[in-house]
């Protein structure tokens, strides 16, 4: 086949291409779960590609195309129909791994801030104090329920937000707050028990 | 989270979801608003002492059209607030900027001399006034806005801030200039500009708070 031919055939599938996923993304909105099915195997590979080139790591980049699916589900009504979905999916995923990446930085913020006190405490105070201090929290942590430790450890120490929380555990981003706040509120009251014996 | 478990978790929440309207046709939304807004200002002020000998469309059609092109930017900021339809920095600038300079544009096209201005006494009072009545009558287009915009997904909140909050200005300065007829530079640059580009920075502080709302 000539070279101007194999374009127009590629172009025109390219286009077919568009077309069967903005008719799946149709039939998405009107609440069919097998258009969901046929747009996550249309878009799943490219996006997982596109978030591996950004991140550059593959256990990463499958938690982000996840989180790409579960931010399209959410904002599907901004699909304006007729238009191409693929810009519109990959901006989603774009802004999901920007996210993750200001989540990923605080996160080793928090980790630097937390190294810092503990080498200042360990000038202080010793190694021995410093290592009973992190068995204390180690061991209030464990008195905390699971739901509850979950949202504690992902909020103060991954950085993730508690909207992220609530869709990650599948509650009310209330439910999120109030679990990291009842956690804390128990470690807090461990750890004053430790102290006081 | 694998596959399967996030295809059980779509299902269960899976309803038929009615997609936005296009920018434009939401934008028009705030039509009443701006209406309101350039009919209202000097409506409850005073229509400015010269409105005879600058005639009708020198007047109200440059209004009109300013009040349009605030409209416009609005719509652009809705745009904006759609993943995968941002505009190009380039390009957001040049709006920012044409934004900004269509009071002063206006002011040239329709003023014949430009030493029309408060007594020395009274310049940063009657300068503060103009400023006030236009960042109020910015406010409601504003809000709307913002809301509008929060019903999407601005993927750059700061950027549609910042867009709808300068929309938003210069609408509020289309009914301004329909009761202000001072024509000095520094009243211009202070009351009418200086409101309309404080408008877009209180615009992107909105927008950029409503983000961090829906975050936490």
């Amino acid at each position: 086949m000539a070279p101007a031919a194999k374009k127009g055939t590629g172009d025109a599938g390219a286009r077919d291409a568009e077309a069967a996923l903005a008719r799946s993304m149709e039939g998405y909105l009107a609440g069919q779960i097998d258009a969901f099915d046929a747009l996550y195997a249309a878009l799943a590979g490219r996006l997982r590609g596109y978030l591996l080139s950004l991140c550059r790591d593959a256990s990463t980049a499958d938690d982000l195309v996840q989180e790409t699916f579960v931010q399209i589900h959410r904002s599907r009504r901004t699909y304006e129909p007729g238009r191409p979905v693929t810009p519109w999916a990959f901006a989603i995923a774009r802004h999901v791994y920007l996210m993750h990446r200001r989540a990923s930085s605080r996160r080793h913020r928090f980790e630097e801030s937390l190294a810092m006190g503990a080498s200042e405490t360990d000038g202080a105070r010793g190694a021995a104090d410093t290592l009973a201090d992190r068995d204390d929290v180690r061991r209030a942590l464990a008195g905390v329920p699971p739901d509850q430790r979950q949202a504690v450890l992902l909020h103060h120490v991954e950085g993730y937000s508690f909207a992220e929380i609530a869709a990650r555990a599948g509650v009310r981003v209330n439910a999120a707050k109030t679990r990291a706040f009842r956690g804390l509120k128990r470690m807090r009251a461990l750890l004053a028990r430790s102290d006081r014996s | 989270m694998s596959a399967p478990d996030l295809r059980d978790r779509i299902a269960r929440d899976l309803k038929p979801a009615r997609p936005l309207p296009p920018p434009s046709r939401r934008a028009l939304v705030l039509l009443p608003v701006a209406v309101a807004i350039v009919v209202g200002v000097p409506l409850v002020n005073a229509f400015r002492g010269d409105m005879a000998v600058i005639g009708f469309l020198r007047a109200w059609g440059f209004s009109i059209g300013q009040a349009a092109a605030g409209l416009t930017i609005i719509a652009v900021a809705l745009r904006e607030s759609i993943p995968g339809r941002s505009l190009p920095r380039v390009a957001l600038a040049g709006v920012l900027l044409a934004g900004i300079a269509i009071p002063a544009g206006v002011l040239l096209l329709t003023a014949s001399r430009f030493d029309i201005g408060p007594s020395a006494g009274v310049a940063f009072p009657e300068g503060l006034a103009c400023f006030r009545v236009s960042a109020l009558a910015a406010l409601p287009s504003l809000g709307l806005a913002g809301l509008l915009a929060a019903r999407a997904l601005p993927l750059r909140p700061v950027a549609a801030g910042s867009l709808y909050g300068l929309g938003s200005g210069l609408t509020a300065d289309a009914g301004l200039r329909l009761y202000c007829d001072y024509t000095t530079p520094g009243h211009i640059l202070f009351s009418h500009i200086g409101a309309v580009a404080a408008m877009l920075v209180v615009g992107a502080a909105l927008a950029w708070g409503i983000e961090r709302v829906r975050r936490r």
